[in-house]
């Protein structure tokens, strides 16, 4: 396979490859290497690029597997990771000036559980800074842009992760997700990404944006890659004291049972609400296949979702103030303008303000929960617009009216975040310009596994993750 | 004193104070506005929340395993 081709291969593709040493790790990680050096100049996609480590980890990784210890499906497979994930010797700065000579001397779990199944990290990832923000729009470390279109924004806050994968610069990545941070850069960029049950995934050694919200977890191409990385990292961790002890499900015996029987729900005055004319009618034609596929769509009513905006600003205004309020005081022109303003702004809320957000919350999920009676999953779009150009603060969602980005960008990811719900952003077609349209599938808490089969169930019979952007 | 009361930069000012953060008087201005408006919708949410149907709901501070 020459090297043009690796690429586009997917982490199933290039595992089965690398097994049966049809596919060198060496000449994988170089390919990639190489692609990062010409397009990440574009992209901005990579903070830091790890190329001697990579190399040598994937030269280990061949010798290894040469002598017949083969670790599993990520053995040898270049990932990209978010520079908020710790990764032992290796920079992470978070996407901020504060810590930009910050060298952790431990991996996150996630990376440790990623190491120990052969992965090989090939970089660390732009984003938002300090992840509180939904455009990768980065003062200190530059704008990332989207591969589909480079005057065009990734979103974020994991911008940095979605723009590597979508470019064919690694062959998936981890993100993290407070308010939509894994999905939203998933959608404009036109890939899978999984936001978990808040305590399915580990958050040990990741530098916190809001404690009651943060989750990590993988960005892809395919529904099956999310599914190699996401049984890798899933589980209990002894060293996270809110991580889950609900056994991991099989995602893998679950995957291939296809789409039928299952229910979808959509809610109404909500799920179709407020979006683009080009988001509504792909959402619309992504719900005519499932149905296509077996599966039955009904609307439920969710009285009390429309609150949510000001539950998850508040929320996600009060906690990362909360962790920041040090540098805050004795760093604050180390900030970018943006967030400096949000976490002053969250230094003033009231406690009571943030306790009503948190008793809302828990109104909300009870709806979800009463709602999981009848149905399976719930869909909206992840987005209900497409990727608005760079360095863009407002958007025009219907008419001309333009809106606050944070707000509009929040619309439909926020309510699975404060719910406490798995969510899956899935790849379901482009808008006229080429821009790419996600749908979100949000699931019954630590139910990934029904997200990933209907998920799965829809790529087996469209070819939208198939597509790359011209880079 | 009326619900309606804008936030002001004096507003802001014992906001500051209070939280001991000493923000320079041209972003406190600046600040006004916006907290009018996030304020705003907080204190609506927290008037829905106050309501006796809600009496009984208790904050989600960490999610329970199932």
């Amino acid at each position: 396979m020459t090297h043009p081709d690796v690429q586009n291969l997917t982490i199933r593709e290039a595992a089965a490859r690398i097994q049966r040493s049809a596919l060198s790790p060496v000449e994988l990680t170089d390919a990639l290497l190489q692609r990062i050096e010409r397009v990440n100049k574009t992209l901005n996609a990579y903070i830091t690029v790890c190329a001697q480590q990579a190399r040598e980890i994937a030269q280990a990784a061949e010798t290894m597997i040469r002598a017949g210890y083969h670790l599993g499906p990520l053995h040898g497979i270049p990932i990209a990771i978010k520079d908020n994930i710790y990764t032992r010797g290796i920079r992470t700065t978070a996407g901020s000036k504060i810590l930009g000579d910050f060298v952790p001397d431990e991996d996150a779990t996630v990376i440790t559980r990623l190491k120990r199944a052969g992965a090989v990290i090939i970089g660390k990832t732009n984003l938002h800074e300090f992840a509180w923000g939904g455009t990768t729009d980065n003062p200190h470390y530059g704008t990332c842009r989207n591969p589909w279109n480079p005057e065009r924004f990734p979103a974020g806050s994991s911008g940095g992760s979605g723009a590597a994968v979508a470019a064919r610069t690694c062959l998936g990545a981890l993100g993290t997700d407070t308010g939509g941070s894994i999905r939203l850069p998933s959608s404009v960029n036109g890939i899978v990404g999984i936001r978990p049950t808040i305590g399915r995934v580990s958050n040990h050694n990741v530098v916190p944006l809001a404690w009651t919200m943060d989750t990590v977890s993988p960005m892809t191409r395919t529904v099956d890659d999310c599914v190699l990385m996401f049984e890798v990292i899933a589980g209990h961790d002894p060293l996270d004291e809110h991580s889950a002890q609900a056994p991991v499900s099989d995602y893998r015996a679950e995957l291939t049972r296809g789409a039928r029987g299952l229910r979808v729900g959509l809610i109404r005055d909500y799920s179709l609400t407020h979006v683009q004319p080009a988001v509504g009618a792909t959402i619309r034609a992504a719900l005519q296949t499932l149905q296509s596929l077996g599966v039955e769509v009904e609307e439920i009513a969710m009285p009390s979702i429309h609150g949510n905006i000001s539950a998850q600003l508040t929320i996600e205004s009060c906690e990362p103030s909360t962790y920041h309020q040090e540098w805050l005081r004795t760093r604050p022109a180390d900030y970018g303008d943006d967030v400096r303003t949000l976490l002053e702004l969250g230094e003033m809320y009231l406690a009571t303000h943030y306790l009503q957000a948190q008793r809302y919350r828990s109104v909300l999920r009870k709806e979800f929960l009463d709602g999981f009676r009848r149905v399976d999953v719930f869909v909206t779009p992840t987005l209900p617009f497409t990727a608005t150009p760079c360095g863009a603060t407002t958007v025009a969602i219907e008419g001309t009216r333009e809106e606050d980005m944070l707000s509009a960008i929040m619309q439909f990811t926020g309510v699975p975040s404060l719910a406490g719900l798995p969510a899956l952003s899935l790849p379901v077609g482009f808008d006229a310009d080429g821009l790419p349209v996600g749908m979100q599938v949000i699931g019954r808490p630590f139910d990934e596994a029904t997200l990933f089969r209907l998920g799965h169930a829809y790529q087996q019979a469209t070819d939208w993750h198939t597509r790359a952007p011209a880079l | 004193m009326s619900r309606d009361e804008p936030i002001t930069a004096e507003s802001i000012d014992r906001l500051c104070s209070a939280a001991q953060l000493p923000l320079p008087a041209e972003r406190r201005r600046a600040l006004a506005p916006m907290l009018a408006q996030l304020v705003a919708a907080a204190n609506e949410l927290s008037r829905k929340m106050s309501g006796s149907g809600y009496r009984g709901i208790v904050p989600i501070l960490r999610f329970p395993e199932r």
